[in-house]
């Protein structure tokens, strides 16, 4: 049924959209340095608000279209002053993580109010179709491209023509000049938020009507597309942006025609680490690229870590081993095993991000990983528990380092886009790689821990084994972090090419980072692929890596000690007190919020 | 000294902890030159930072005109009559030379005489003529100064404020830079002036201000200073005094 030509006409219509994603990713890149995490979100928000408009209030196309845009121009506005006027002159990693934190905090209002079922926004356009060759044109595409194209002839005529686009032209290259010509750049903030948030929600408004499905869970591939579009283009770049998101647009609509659906966003990221590693600047590179400056190096704010005595930590360290036998409660011992397997994770990263300085968001990839390979172990070759999760932590150790090699030589916003894009393809690799993974259907019956043969079922003794590998684990680390590679990854995380004119090979220290944390991560997710017995692509979801950096974030980046606090503050204490799953999102993005806001050193201090 | 237009007043300024002003007061009269001198890490850009409004001072005041400006963003300093002349120039790269200009009347509605005003500058500054339609970034270092004083002027500012105007310029474009700032303060410009070359502010400044880590250490007409063995003291520290 589908032809060349419908291929392209939804390749360019999906491309639009794209566009009206990446042009606002564009504009607030350019004046405020920043790519905003929480852009999807906003596209969702457009999205229910039209589904709102239309169902209850049956609203023509027209006026729907106006609300959306108001009312997502609004959100704008107030995301960018609630969100990142406070973290002016703060860390530029800082406003990043604060956007990832409103993304959170939006996506779940948006799902407690519009429910997380998905919705059909229904649309009132002709229901006719125009042939071309052997393929046709509706309606719907029509007006996808027209807003797309009406779109971009206003926003050059605005940038072009218009003294508040002259200002924000000037300030998106020079701010501090722009300042110095008599312009109020946070007026101009405001009104680049206002209107990147606006094309955003029409954005999200044309796909619900173009798929007829709306849902909550859009935001963050939502946002990926828009940034891949902008790597295409070259970030910060508008008319890049726009060639960029078609051209997005047409490969996954090709590669869809080749391969099938489940393809499209390995298309995307593929494209995207392509780009990355290749033609960093994009297509239309030399312009506005991203400032090398370390993102994460400058995040580590100044503080004196709070050093509890040796002691202390020994009794900590005790008092967890005896708790089973005090209680034997099994919600107490399964959430706090649960709280150990984030542990693991939260230490692999603090190692990674903090004491390395290579800001990870795709640690998630890790764990499935390291599940995975547990699990085949397990499944194809009958190998135990005891020899195939250990053999899963080397194997994600080395699979880890390599996935990112490529990508060591990456720096700042790169390297964080680069871990997302490489989570994301090693989850979109488990969906395809049907014959190894099972695909979407995932992997059942993974045999359960046991040790000699014996069967482990009780809570009791899957607590004090993961306890056991925390404590393991985090020891390691801190005896690491006092030792020369220690020092020398902090040499390589405070300045790159200081360290190197030290004589330190970078590409090695990295990857020995990332191997030891692997093999962390890597035994978490084995570890949990036994607990659970089933896996499958989306078990170890992207928002798991959000929330592994807010748990290190929370207790102080490269902090040992506090990784383990803040997995038990995020992941157990929710759990325990019984807070519904939707809240805790919520949660984590407001403590996301306000620790940038105001303790970015995070409870325990940074190392 | 004449009616002062800018008057700092016993201003401490910190980055952190380090204290970067120690009670620094100086004052600019109404239509001259002042320069304000100082060798590296005296406080004088940050000096520049402080009238701006870029940075806030932890005490003292910033007048202008008779007004309290310290405390103010810096687009309401500006558009009270300031021009600055950033130090390296920072023009807009990627906009004409034109659209430079225009950005210097950002702040002003009279849009007819604004266009008065950017042939004014086309027949002040030729060589910026020449290349009103390219993109400012490819213009040379002098070129790049030259705009840069231009779009100061085009806000019809009072008082302008130029960092180091003559920093990294061929010998040849700094005496036109220096001529063309007497031509400014000549057409009734006020001008403060930040400069790391002594000699050459003294040139054309009515008066001068002294800057040694933070405190002013010596102030007076510019023809007294000239020549003042204690500026090259100022320079180098205490030690080469001897």
């Amino acid at each position: 049924m589908s032809s060349f030509i419908d291929y392209t006409v939804n390749g360019l219509v999906v491309g639009n959209i794209y566009a009206l994603l990446a042009v606002g990713l564009a504009l607030i890149f350019g004046v405020a340095n920043l790519i905003n995490f929480a852009h999807g979100s906003v596209y969702t928000f457009g999205a229910y608000i039209g589904w709102a408009a239309v169902t209850f209030l049956h609203t023509p196309l027209p006026v729907t279209m106006l609300i959306v845009f108001v009312a997502c121009a609004g959100l704008g506005v107030v995301i960018e002053r609630v969100g990142l006027r406070p973290l002016q002159g703060k860390a530029r990693i800082a406003p990043l993580l604060a956007t990832i934190g409103l993304s959170f905090v939006l996506d779940q209002l948006v799902q407690l109010v519009f429910s997380p079922d998905p919705r059909a926004v229904p649309s009132d356009l002709p229901d006719w179709r125009l042939a071309v060759g052997d393929g046709s044109i509706g309606a719907m595409d029509i007006l996808i491209a027209a807003v797309g194209l009406a779109s971009a002839a206003l926003l050059y005529v605005f940038l072009r023509f218009t003294k508040l686009g002259f200002a924000v032209r000037a300030t998106a290259q020079d701010r501090e000049a722009a300042q110095q010509m008599g312009v109020n750049v946070d007026a101009v903030n405001s009104a680049v938020f206002a209107i990147a948030s606006a094309l955003g929600g029409l954005s999200g408004l044309l796909v619900g009507m173009y798929y007829n499905h709306i849902d909550p869970a859009m935001s963050f591939q939502a946002t990926l597309k828009g940034v891949v579009a902008q790597v295409i283009g070259g970030v910060g770049n508008v008319p890049g942006a726009i060639v960029g998101s078609l051209l997005l647009g047409l490969t996954e609509s090709y590669g869809i025609a080749l391969l099938g659906t489940t393809y499209r966003n390995l298309f995307a990221f593929v494209l995207l680490i392509a780009f990355l590693l290749w033609l960093p600047n994009g297509l239309f590179g030399g312009r506005a690229t991203i400032q090398s400056e370390p993102l994460v190096g400058s995040f580590i704010a100044p503080s004196r870590p709070i050093r509890l005595p040796r002691w202390a930590v020994a009794a900590l360290a005790l008092a967890a081993f005896a708790l089973p036998l005090a209680t034997s409660a099994p919600y107490l011992l399964q959430t706090l095993t649960n709280a150990w397997l984030a542990a693991m994770l939260a230490l692999s990263l603090t190692l990674i991000a903090g004491t390395a300085g290579q800001i990870s968001f795709g640690h998630a990839g890790l764990l499935a990983i390291g599940g995975y390979a547990s699990a085949l172990l397990a499944l194809d070759l009958g190998a135990p528990p005891i020899l195939s999760i250990p053999a899963a932590g080397l194997i994600t150790a080395g699979l880890g380092a390599l996935l990112v090699f490529p990508a060591f030589r990456l720096r700042g916003h790169y390297i964080a886009i680069a871990t997302l894009a490489i989570g994301e393809i090693v989850s979109l690799v488990i969906l395809n790689w049907e014959g190894l993974t099972g695909g979407a259907m995932g992997l059942t019956g993974i045999p359960p821990l046991s040790f000699l043969g014996q069967d482990i079922f009780s809570n009791r003794a899957i607590y004090w084994l993961c306890l056991a590998i925390v404590v393991s684990l985090a020891a390691l680390q801190a005896r690491f972090l006092n030792s020369h590679f220690g020092r020398t990854l902090r040499a390589v995380r405070e300045d790159e090419i200081a360290a190197r004119s030290y004589g330190i090979k970078l590409d090695r220290y990295k990857g020995l980072a990332f191997a030891f944390g692997g093999f962390g991560a890597g035994v978490s997710g084995a570890i949990a692929a036994h607990l659970y017995s089933y896996l499958n692509n989306q078990t170890f979801d992207s928002q798991l890596s959000l929330l592994a950096l807010t748990m290190v974030i929370l207790g102080g980046m490269g902090n040992v000690l506090g990784a383990i606090v803040g997995a038990v503050a995020l992941v157990g204490l929710p759990e325990l007190f019984r807070v519904a799953a939707e809240y805790r999102i919520l949660i984590y993005g407001v403590v996301l919020l306000l620790l940038i806001r105001f303790r970015p050193q995070g409870l325990l201090g940074t190392v | 000294m004449s009616e002062a237009l800018l008057r700092l007043d016993r201003v401490n300024t910190f980055y952190g902890p380090v204290q970067v002003h120690f009670d620094l007061s100086l004052q600019v009269g109404r239509g001259r030159i002042v320069s304000l001198l100082g060798g590296n890490a005296s406080g004088k850009s940050t000096t520049m930072k402080i009238i701006l409004g870029l940075l806030a001072p932890r005490s003292g005041t910033v007048e202008f005109d008779g007004a309290r400006i310290d405390g103010w963003p810096t687009h309401r300093v500006i558009r009270a009559g300031i021009g600055s002349v950033p130090e390296a120039r920072r023009i807009f790269p990627l906009m004409s030379v034109r659209e430079n200009l225009l950005m210097g009347a950002y702040g002003r509605a009279d849009r007819k005489a604004v266009g008065e005003d950017l042939e004014r500058m086309l027949t002040l500054f030729p060589r910026v003529a020449e290349r009103i339609n390219q993109r400012a970034g490819v213009l040379s270092g002098g070129e790049q100064q030259m705009l840069a004083m231009a779009r100061a002027l085009m806000g019809r500012p009072r008082l302008i404020l130029m960092d180091e105007p003559t920093m990294g310029l061929s010998p040849l474009f700094v005496d036109r830079v220096l001529e063309l700032i007497a031509e400014i303060n000549r057409q009734g410009v006020t001008v403060f002036m930040v400069e790391q070359n002594a000699n050459l502010a003294l040139q054309i400044a009515h008066e001068g201000y002294v800057l040694q880590t933070g405190r002013i250490v010596l102030q007076g007409a510019a023809a007294l200073l000239r020549g003042d063995p204690r500026i090259r003291e100022a320079y180098l520290g205490g030690a080469a005094a001897a």
